[in-house]
């Protein structure tokens, strides 16, 4: 029995291997786990934008290296990794995560560590307000929910709209914001269903929709039940047009054909940004064979943004906090692939939205877009 | 008024035939649990883990994923039959150690593989939902079979529904006109005096997972081409939904099971349809729940053992 | 005799426990030390909860499947009432005990005549629709947001802001539910409960009050299940329905089937063994695999079932 005892502080004992070289930046997502695709995305962009940032000499003569923090969009996990990386002195900045519920976990221990973080994906409104140290280079759920209302109104005069939305933060948050906005439009919503993460059944809901003819579904969630929702519905006979928001905006809904019509928010369109862009699209295709969504795009410039906080502030958490917050209006704005980003007071950032398409299998930019 | 009243009337048609549907699904898993328990008294917690697999297997097979693609019908077979296995080598390897251990020690061992499993299958294919290509599967699937005003039936619900007609059918005949099936009803009432009478307990147990999982393996399947996905956590909602439909009908009997499967294939799409959609999921547990508590036997089922 | 009569008859068991923990927070000084206080901290909830959970199949002989149920509850009832009163944490430990009694006595009541593997979906679905309930109520729980900004415990007016301080107040927890555990265990009610689990009917003639001393043991067990609760929000600051799922019962269940059902000692080990291997093989496997590591569980259950059902440290028959 008593060895058993010796053993136990062994077990607690781990100890991470310290490396000067280099310049720890920590990226924290979901890489595997049902949200893994969404990941993927934040993974790629990270590692392109440090890559070339590398290429170019560094910061300062030193490399990035990005230190991937693999949560599975569980608070739980999220605030283990937190913990991991709040408690590395060699940490100045994270950026993560990507559920906005992973976010709130780890959001007081990084206030407590005094750890600036930038979140390129998390769009609940709470986020900014809770902590001086988050910043994100994404916009909040009100406003995405806001926009589609006035889109789906005045592009495509759409006058009965029915909402299928998924029962977390996210899809909520937007729901919500869509609905009000929808009252001031005159926009009728004629009903609103829930389902949960887990659902693959949506077919007794949509068929209680297809007798009130919505002019169109909206759906605020994520793509992987989004697909099946729109398969089943035009199993079903339906013939409504489907629209969404950011968290739509995946490659699986390009491998659905009844998919072909439905529209989505999303931060970034390949052929309305400049050179820059296309520039960063043919990078990102070359390195991983497939094509950029929103999430690699955001994390590229958060990426950026980081690195950037660390050439002007130096590895001091402070000093980076104070250097990001001083990012407080357009003309002192960071110039990345998703346009000019710079924070309000809260840490919140102000963004265009713009809207694409899925037709024939690819994503292509709505023709009329609205600011 | 009167297209008020159609509208209605059409919407009822409709959830009808969803509910059926999805009832004839959650009979066909039901029937694996309750033809297990009946036989070794097991609450048989990976069997929504085997219905996984046979969704999975059928979409590798088909995919070619393994190396091999076949044609859709082959590799429906191919692939309950691969469930099957699976449910015998499930008995050999991880209950039937156990047949003389404490109840609860098997239960306990259930949950353990269907962690495992479905552990295993996140580690093979990922934690993705996966969709079947459409180019692979009859096409006729998702076109309409019946048609009268908005309410559809596609040829899929009535190949669902078929299917489960038949299989029940035929289990029904192999239960009560085949020596294997008399020898799984004598285990069932008494497994000792059965093992006196020279009947092989250990063979009819695996007949008895064999049958029990190909079912299973084939509601994974139609299930799949239904809503169109594979997932690593898909048996264990329809697990428990399943098992609630076999509490319901009683557990031990298989009309029981198609019955239980039935109902509650109804509320759910009912409830869900016209109460609360968040709590859909709720409507089987609170069915379970319920009916252990007011009638533990069931609608068909026996008075259970108190205690093993 | 078993391991539990020799360390708990006698106070000598404290020491090395206490020794050990003790020494923990100050071992790793470097980098790493916030991170293993955290772990120490997370390994210390899940003694506490094994030990809670451990009442019911140790003592009783049935199954509870459903135990993360009570957790949340427990974690919702302080988290809530934090944000809403911002009462301190020594009121609000006891009523989120108070709170899962009395659920563990309204759950446990109307299944005293059930068999044990019917007990066990009871638990369950219970505990399902406890968590059903904790998603879509949004105007008490405010579901699928979570609730952030819990306050940090506090102690005598000051708020226990350190790591450490944190984990030296679970300690004490842990050390509290293991004090009344062991009370328990050598009083007449334990006596009784061991006599339930053995043989009912027996122990039903000799005079044995059956339905109360169930209840009796439902209650503690889930007042136990929902104190953990209530600290793991306030030690969060921030609760998910998320965080209550399914698997956490599982794990819980994991920890007493690896050390033993029914052993003290037994559930101590297994968390103390279990919870930081998880994070170890976080840390060890590559990442496609760590996500899988849960694979690992089911097969040591299924294993431990096979070979030693009884757990490392196995509860021997009088």
């Amino acid at each position: 029995m008593k060895r058993l005892w010796l053993m136990i502080p062994a077990v607690f004992f781990l100890v991470s291997v310290v490396q000067a070289e280099t310049i720890k930046l920590p990226v924290a997502s979901p890489f595997t786990g049902p949200l893994a695709s969404f990941g993927e995305g934040v993974k790629n962009g990270a590692l392109l934008k440090a890559d070339e940032i590398n290429a170019g000499g560094g910061i300062k003569g030193q490399k990035i290296e990005i230190v991937l923090g693999d949560e599975l969009c569980d608070p739980k996990e999220a605030a283990a990794v937190a913990t991991r990386f709040a408690n590395d002195p060699e940490v100045a900045i994270v950026v993560g995560h990507l559920c906005s519920s992973a976010t709130l976990a780890a959001l007081p221990i990084y206030r407590e560590a005094g750890l600036p973080a930038i979140t390129p994906a998390s769009t609940n409104p709470e986020i900014g307000k809770s902590s001086p140290y988050y910043f994100r280079n994404v916009y909040k759920d009100d406003f995405q929910g806001d926009f589609l209302a006035r889109y789906a109104k005045k592009v495509h005069g759409f006058k009965k709209i029915a909402i299928f939305y998924e029962v977390n933060d996210y899809a909520m948050g937007l729901k919500d914001a869509f609905v009000k906005q929808a009252k001031k439009q005159g926009l009728r919503v004629i009903g609103a269903e829930s389902y949960m993460a887990e659902t693959a059944d949506f077919k007794a809901q949509l068929t209680k929709f297809k007798m009130m003819r919505p002019d169109a579904i909206f759906i605020p969630g994520y793509a992987p039940q989004a697909t099946l929702l729109i398969s089943q519905a035009r199993s079903l006979g339906m013939k409504c047009a489907f629209f969404g928001a950011d968290g739509l905006d995946d490659a699986i809904m390009l491998q659905n054909p009844d998919a072909d019509g439905l529209f989505v928010t999303t931060p970034f369109l390949v052929d309305r940004g400049g050179a820059m862009v296309k520039e960063f699209v043919e990078r990102y295709r070359k390195k991983f064979g497939i094509e950029p969504n929103w999430f690699a795009a955001n994390t590229y410039d958060a990426v950026g943004l980081a690195a950037a906080a660390i050439t002007q502030a130096g590895l001091d958490r402070e000093k980076v906090r104070a250097y990001l917050a001083s990012i407080s209006s357009l003309e002192k704005a960071y110039q990345g692939i998703t346009g000019a980003t710079y924070f309000d007071e809260n840490g919140d950032c102000l963004k265009a939205a713009f809207v694409k398409v899925v037709k024939d299998g690819k994503w292509v930019s709505a023709e009329e877009q609205l600011q | 008024m009167l297209t008020a009243i159609l509208e209605h009337s059409s919407l009822f048609l409709q959830q009808l035939v969803n509910g059926i549907t999805l009832g004839s699904i959650y009979a066909l898993i039901a029937v694996g649990y309750t033809m297990v328990y009946g036989v070794i008294q097991l609450i048989n917690f990976a069997h929504g883990e085997i219905y996984m697999l046979g969704a999975f297997i059928s979409f590798s097979l088909l995919t070619g994923l393994f190396g091999v693609g076949l044609p859709f019908w082959l590799a429906v077979v191919v692939a309950v039959l691969a469930c099957a296995l699976a449910g015998v080598l499930l008995d050999i390897v991880a209950y039937r150690p156990l047949r003389r251990a404490p109840r609860l020690a098997a239960l306990i061992t259930a949950i353990g593989m269907s962690i495992f499993l479905q552990n295993l299958a996140l580690l093979i294919w990922g934690a993705q939902i996966k969709s079947f290509p459409r180019n692979l599967i009859p096409a006729f699937f998702n076109e309409p079979a019946l048609q009268f005003g908005d309410v559809l039936v596609s040829w899929l619900q009535v190949i669902i529904l078929l299917t489960a007609i038949c299989l029940m059918l035929a289990l029904q005949l192999i239960v009560h006109y085949t020596r294997i099936g008399r020898a799984m009803r004598a285990i069932a009432q008494d497994k000792t005096a059965a093992s006196l009478m020279g009947v092989n307990v250990d063979r009819v147990v695996s007949y008895t997972f064999a049958l029990g999982s190909g079912l299973g393996g084939a509601a994974g399947i139609l299930v799949a081409l239904y809503y169109n996905a594979v997932y690593p956590t898909m048996g264990y909602f329809a697990g428990i939904k399943a098992f609630a439909a076999a509490v319901l009908g009683g557990i031990g009997s298989i009309p029981g099971a198609i019955l239980g499967g039935g109902i509650l294939g109804l509320a759910e799409v009912f409830g869900g349809g016209y109460i609360s959609s968040s709590y859909s999921d709720g409507i089987a547990y609170a069915v379970m729940i319920l009916v252990i508590l007011v009638k533990p036997q069931g609608l068909f089922g026996r008075q259970l053992r108190d205690k093993a | 005799m078993h391991l539990d009569d020799r360390l708990f008859s006698e106070k000598k068991f404290y020491l090395p426990l206490l020794a050990v923990v003790l020494i923990l927070p100050w071992l790793p000084m470097g980098i790493a030390g916030p991170y293993v206080l955290r772990v120490a901290t997370l390994t210390l909830v899940y003694m506490v909860l094994a030990l809670g959970l451990n009442v019911v199949p140790g003592f009783t002989g049935l199954l509870d499947l459903g135990y993360v149920g009570f957790f949340g509850l427990g974690a919702y009832t302080a988290g809530l009432l934090t944000v809403q009163y911002q009462w301190s944490i020594w009121l609000v430990l006891p009523l989120a005990a108070i709170n899962g009694a009395l659920w563990g006595v309204l759950r446990g009541a109307p299944t005293l005549r059930l068999s044990d593997d019917y007990f066990a979906i009871v638990t369950f679905g219970f505990s399902e629709l406890i968590i059903l309930i904790i998603r879509n109520e949004l105007w008490l729980t405010k579901g699928p947001m979570g609730v952030p900004g819990i306050a940090r415990p506090d102690l005598f007016g000051r708020v226990l802001d350190q790591p450490w301080q944190t984990f030296y107040l679970i300690l004490f927890l842990l050390l509290l539910v293991l004090w009344v555990v062991v009370r328990i265990r050598s009083s007449r009610l334990g006596r009784a409960w061991f006599a339930v689990r053995e043989d009912e009917i027996a122990a039903e003639c000799v005079g044995v009050n059956i339905a109360n001393y169930k209840i009796i043991s439902f209650a503690l067990s889930a007042a136990i299940g929902a104190l953990a609760g209530a600290f793991y929000a306030r030690w969060f600051r921030f609760i998910h329905p998320d965080m209550f799922k399914f698997w956490e019962s599982i794990l819980i269940l994991c920890l007493i089937v690896f050390g033993g059902m029914g052993s003290i000692t037994g559930a101590l080990l297994g968390a103390l063994i279990l919870i930081p291997l998880t994070e170890v093989l976080r840390i060890v496997l590559p990442t496609e695999l760590s996500n899988a590591r849960y694979l690992l569980f089911g097969l040591l259950i299924v294993c431990m079932m096979r070979w030693r059902p009884a757990g490392l440290l196995p509860v021997q028959k009088e």
